[in-house]
């Protein structure tokens, strides 16, 4: 195990360290395991290229309303999948899983001229729309809901429950740690987003956090990787600090369960 | 004024859906971003695309600035919209969806094909109303953007390839303090004296098809006597001069005194490279990041003399405009490549554009100190328009950097690899020439 | 979609193996399909304006020339076609393709079991170990491109000094057209693992504790209550973890996309690499709309098969 972690976290801590090091040091054979001089030049500096704080406000803003409305739409669509009588259904859902084989670089174009027709272009409408639909979610929490006890729903049903009770209060409560696995993914993909924003978006006032590192790396001249990490930084920052919180009502949510069985 | 066109209206809808949130927050927006293209406070707003961020971003937000401080009739509204493959991209889109700004920054293969379908306007009654000299233009870099007779290019950011060295190795190596005449005093003569104080040996270093070696290797091949491709498309590439030059830059690899680079400009500005072939864009941010002194002179010549082209990007406007709005973009326009032109050069390191900015009090003094910037200018009465077959011929650059990629990287010998890039050039230009057929009929 | 008719109703197979609650035969059933239809329509509808339609868009461009600039668009019948399939570099994007969609996922997910297995256990640190597993995935794509095109630097990258503790030198990872896909696998896999641990470990918490303790009074060894209570258990999600991982592998994009923009030469471009050259570099939106309906098929069927052969097994097992 100690060697998983050290593989996967080298490059997480080198991210850090370069961050902290002078534009000479990084350039120094062989590479300093420790900045020798600390410094937070580097983050002064991405700070000052980009209006950062708009774009924290940005990503929030878009991240927690597509995130909610992804959400929603995996769970109606997958308790009708999992749970409903409907014909020939199994074909509807492979069209659901078809929009997980159409690539971003597909519909980018296509969706531009969709939304711009709606008059959305720059706009949180514009960012937004085309994200609120799920194909990925529904096939995560399918695979989960296939596995629920069937009997307990049932006897929810036959209790005189409705599909929305059923739904809410019997089959979500016993699905919490793939919710909140599904959750946390779709964050993290609505949150690093990045070719859509660009695209859709014209003026700093409407860009994410995601652009805001590709402003520093456009730059011409030598790389200031220390600048670039320090821009990496602020991205990640609040997806990290989400997922140590979240991660323990992921635990805590396995562990109620069995406890319950 | 006309009335409101659908794009002021979609600007009006975004600030509405902004507004509420930022009310929420408390927090302001940056306002030189906040685009909406009305008329406010009895000037004309425009919106203009560019392509510079970083250092050169913030010189040209200084221009705009100071422009926009300086009268009150126009007040242009200046937005960042990544590198120039972005910003042409963008307006791609933007174009489809009726939703284009009033003029755009477009380089020097992106502008034509704008221009092929109609979409750029005509610049001279603009340039006339406005009462431009365009005679101070710098005449190769204006002419660049004419087609039949009409100006819908001006030149902005223009450069030229340099050839830079590293002055403290060049001290080192005991070697006079400039660029070689030839290839052959780089490789013959200095090569063994500089080849010590690298690591592998090899001192030059040649970029990737996506940081343009077609553009770089446009001067190579006329140094050989070949060419791309004539002015009516006719592709040349392939022709015994065009081998001879390729062959040039297979062997350059091959004999081990140059070598195909991730980042050029990154290992040169470290020391890795101790020369390399790049841009006049750039130099100021250069000279700054370089850990020592950067020296800057004409490309080396090859057996059939000198050859040197330009690059960099232009000022369009786009035919969507309304005339108002046009007639306002000229006047930044006009202040951008004229009043300010020596103080954008001083900051980035392009060449100036007008002839006024060179001889100019301001530039003059400049250069005394900065003889760098005195190379690009100087080199720049020696420079051509590069040929057709990059420039114009959708995706030539590519075809071509890919090619070059094949020999250096490769190294697959000239000739098959300019056989087969000739044949996509040839297939790609055909729509061009046929557009070009019915523009000129 | 003739593929899609092809295919067994195996999605329905589960459910309708349970007995079900009886209800009023008609009224119930009705009712049961509005539901459903209600439940299904907003994301279908958005599927459908922002999914379904560009693609439909792409198969009218694929017989047509046109440069996404120009008003007109030009009907050349099937020349798109033929110049993609007889293009002189198509079998190497496809070679590529194939290779590094392979290797990214058989990677991935071995990697990705071994660790959720690790992590499983009750084991001192295993939430530090968690997060530091996941963080990868935490981060945008062109991010870990940056990280590690400086970590790769043959000169004064991390891996150098590394692999010179060991005696080896470092080859020009992203420059030498026979270490760049390696290259680019390795930083894929890097990102990706962390996703399969998560999804992996919700999976192997899903399966009753009772089951293990059952195999164990049957006097079952680790390797036999892994055979038969953990592989069966992961049945669902490894089918679900096999379709996404091969989906999201074959769209790689990002990484490809700052670490060698398909090169060099086109030891890196991919079917999706190739597919933004045409479209976003050349803006060549016929060439594009063929490479994008090649994709679209080849993952069509990919999933297709996986959903008769391996969904059939996991839900009769």
């Amino acid at each position: 195990m100690t060697l998983v972690v050290l593989v996967t976290g080298v490059p997480i801590y080198w991210m850090f360290a370069t961050a902290f090091k002078t534009n000479q040091e990084v350039y120094t054979v062989p590479p300093t395991w420790f900045p020798a001089r600390w410094t937070t030049d580097n983050f002064l500096d991405a700070w000052g290229h980009a209006p950062f704080g708009r774009f924290y406000l940005n990503s929030l803003i878009t991240t927690a309303v597509s995130t909610l409305a992804k959400m929603t739409n995996a769970i109606l669509c997958v308790y009708a999948f999992a749970l409903l009588r409907f014909p020939r259904k199994d074909l509807l859902f492979l069209a659901v899983l078809a929009a997980l084989m159409i690539p971003e670089e597909v519909t980018v174009l296509p969706n531009y001229l969709t939304v711009a027709s709606l008059g959305w272009v720059n706009t949180y409408a514009g960012l937004l729309a085309p994200t609120f639909a799920s194909a990925f979610g529904t096939f995560l929490m399918r695979q989960h809901f296939l596995s629920l006890p069937r009997e307990v729903l049932d006897a929810a049903r036959i209790d005189g429950a409705g599909h929305w009770h059923t739904l809410w209060h019997v089959a979500l409560p016993m699905s919490r740690p793939v919710v909140i696995t599904l959750f946390m993914l779709t964050v993290v993909q609505r949150w690093n987003e990045f070719f859509w924003p660009l695209i859709v978006t014209n003026t700093a006032s409407m860009r994410t956090l995601p652009i805001g590192i590709y402003y520093l790396f456009t730059q011409e001249g030598a790389t200031q990787w220390g600048v670039i990490m320090a821009g990496v930084i602020y991205v990640v920052l609040p997806v990290m600090a989400l997922f140590l919180f979240v991660q323990r009502y992921v635990v805590e949510g396995i562990a109620a369960g069995a406890v319950k069985g | 004024m006309n009335g409101t066109t659908k794009r002021q209206l979609f600007g009006r809808l975004g600030a509405a859906a902004a507004v509420p949130l930022l009310a929420a927050c408390g927090t302001q927006p940056p306002s030189a971003t906040e685009g909406s293209g009305t008329k406010t406070a009895g000037k004309q707003k425009i919106t203009y695309w560019g392509s510079f961020s970083g250092a050169l971003g913030q010189a040209e937000q200084g221009i705009v600035s100071s422009f926009n401080a300086a009268q009150n009739e126009v007040e242009v509204d200046y937005q960042f919209q990544g590198s120039y493959e972005d910003t042409a991209q963008k307006l791609t889109a933007a174009l489809q969806a009726r939703t284009a700004p009033d003029m755009s920054l477009l380089s020097d293969v992106w502008w034509f094909k704008f221009y092929l379908d109609k979409m750029l306007m005509p610049l001279d009654d603009l340039i006339k109303a406005e009462k431009v000299q365009t005679s101070d233009y710098v005449d190769a870099l204006l002419k660049e953007g004419v087609r039949n007779g009409k100006t819908y290019w001006l030149p902005f950011a223009r450069s030229t390839p340099l050839f830079y060295y590293n002055k403290d190795a060049w001290a080192k190596a005991g070697l006079p303090d400039r660029g070689p005449r030839t290839w052959d005093e780089l490789t013959k003569e200095w090569y063994p004296k500089l080849k010590g104080q690298t690591q592998n040996g090899a001192i030059f270093a040649h970029p990737s098809a996506a940081s343009y070696i077609a553009w770089l290797f446009q001067g190579v091949i006329w140094q050989f006597g070949g060419e791309y491709s004539d002015a009516d498309f006719t592709i040349k590439i392939h022709e015994p001069k065009g081998v001879q030059a390729g062959e040039f830059y297979r062997s350059s690899v091959k004999d081990g005194w140059a070598y195909a680079a991730k980042d050029e400009s990154g290992d040169f500005n470290s020391g890795v490279a101790l020369t390399a072939m790049m841009s006049t864009g750039g130099l100021v941010a250069r000279q700054q990041n370089a850990k020592f002194p950067v020296g800057t002179a004409f490309l080396p010549e090859g057996p059939a003399g000198f050859g040197c082209c330009t690059g960099g990007a232009g000022m369009s406007i786009l035919a969507s405009a309304p005339k108002e709005r046009a007639q306002a973009a000229m006047k930044w326009i006009a202040y951008a490549t004229g009043t300010a032109a020596a103080t954008w050069s001083m900051a980035s390191g392009y060449m100036p554009v007008r002839k006024s900015a060179v001889s100019g009090p301001q530039f003059t003094e400049f250069a005394k100190t900065n003889p760098n910037i005195k190379t690009a200018v100087d080199q720049l009465a020696k420079v051509r328009p590069q040929d057709s077959a990059r420039v114009f011929v959708p995706n030539g650059d590519q075809i071509i950097g890919k090619g070059l990629e094949r020999i250096t990287i490769n190294g697959e010998a000239a000739e098959p690899v300019w056989k087969d890039v000739a044949d996509s050039l040839k297939r790609e230009a055909d729509p061009v020439v046929r557009k070009l057929r019915a523009l000129n009929a | 979609m003739p593929l899609s008719l092809s295919l067994p109703a195996s999605a329905g197979t589960r459910e309708r193996a349970v007995a079900r609650p009886p209800l009023p035969p008609l009224r119930g059933a009705l009712r049961e399909r509005l539901t459903f239809l209600a439940f299904v329509a907003p994301n279908l509808s958005l599927l459908a304006v922002f999914s379904y339609w560009p693609l439909v868009q792409n198969v009218w461009l694929s017989f047509v020339e046109w440069n996404m600039i120009a008003p007109e668009q030009l009907w050349v019948g099937l020349e798109n076609w033929a110049i993609v399939l007889s293009g002189a570099d198509f079998r190497q994007i496809a070679l590529n393709t194939l290779l590094f969609t392979l290797f990214s996922v058989g990677l991935t997910l071995a990697l990705g079991l071994s660790c959720a297995l690790l992590l499983n256990q009750p084991l001192a640190g295993r939430n530090a170990a968690r997060a530091v597993l996941f963080t990868p995935t935490l981060l945008p794509g062109s991010a870990i491109a940056l990280v590690w095109i400086y970590m790769l630097d043959p000169r004064w990258g991390l891996i150098r000094t590394v692999l010179s503790w060991v005696g080896i030198a470092s080859p020009r990872w992203l420059i030498d057209p026979a270490w760049a896909l390696p290259a680019v696998i390795l930083v894929y896999v890097w990102k990706a693992v962390g996703y399969s641990v998560v999804i992996f470990l919700a999976g192997l918490q899903g399966i009753p504790r009772e089951l293990y303790e059952a195999a164990r009074v049957d006097g079952a060894g680790p390797w036999d209550r892994f055979r038969a209570v953990t592989l069966p258990g992961l049945g669902p999600i490894s089918f679900f973890l096999l379709v996404t991982s091969l989906l999201s592998a074959i769209q790689a994009f990002d990484i490809l996309r700052v670490m060698t923009a398909g090169g060099p030469v086109i030891a890196t471009t991919t079917l999706v690499y190739q597919l933004y050259n045409e479209g976003f570099v050349a803006f060549n939106a016929g060439r594009a709309a063929v490479y994008s309906l090649l994709l679209f098929g080849v993952m069509l069927a990919l999933t297709a098969a996986q959903l008769r052969f391996v969904e059939r097994r996991v839900t009769y097992s």
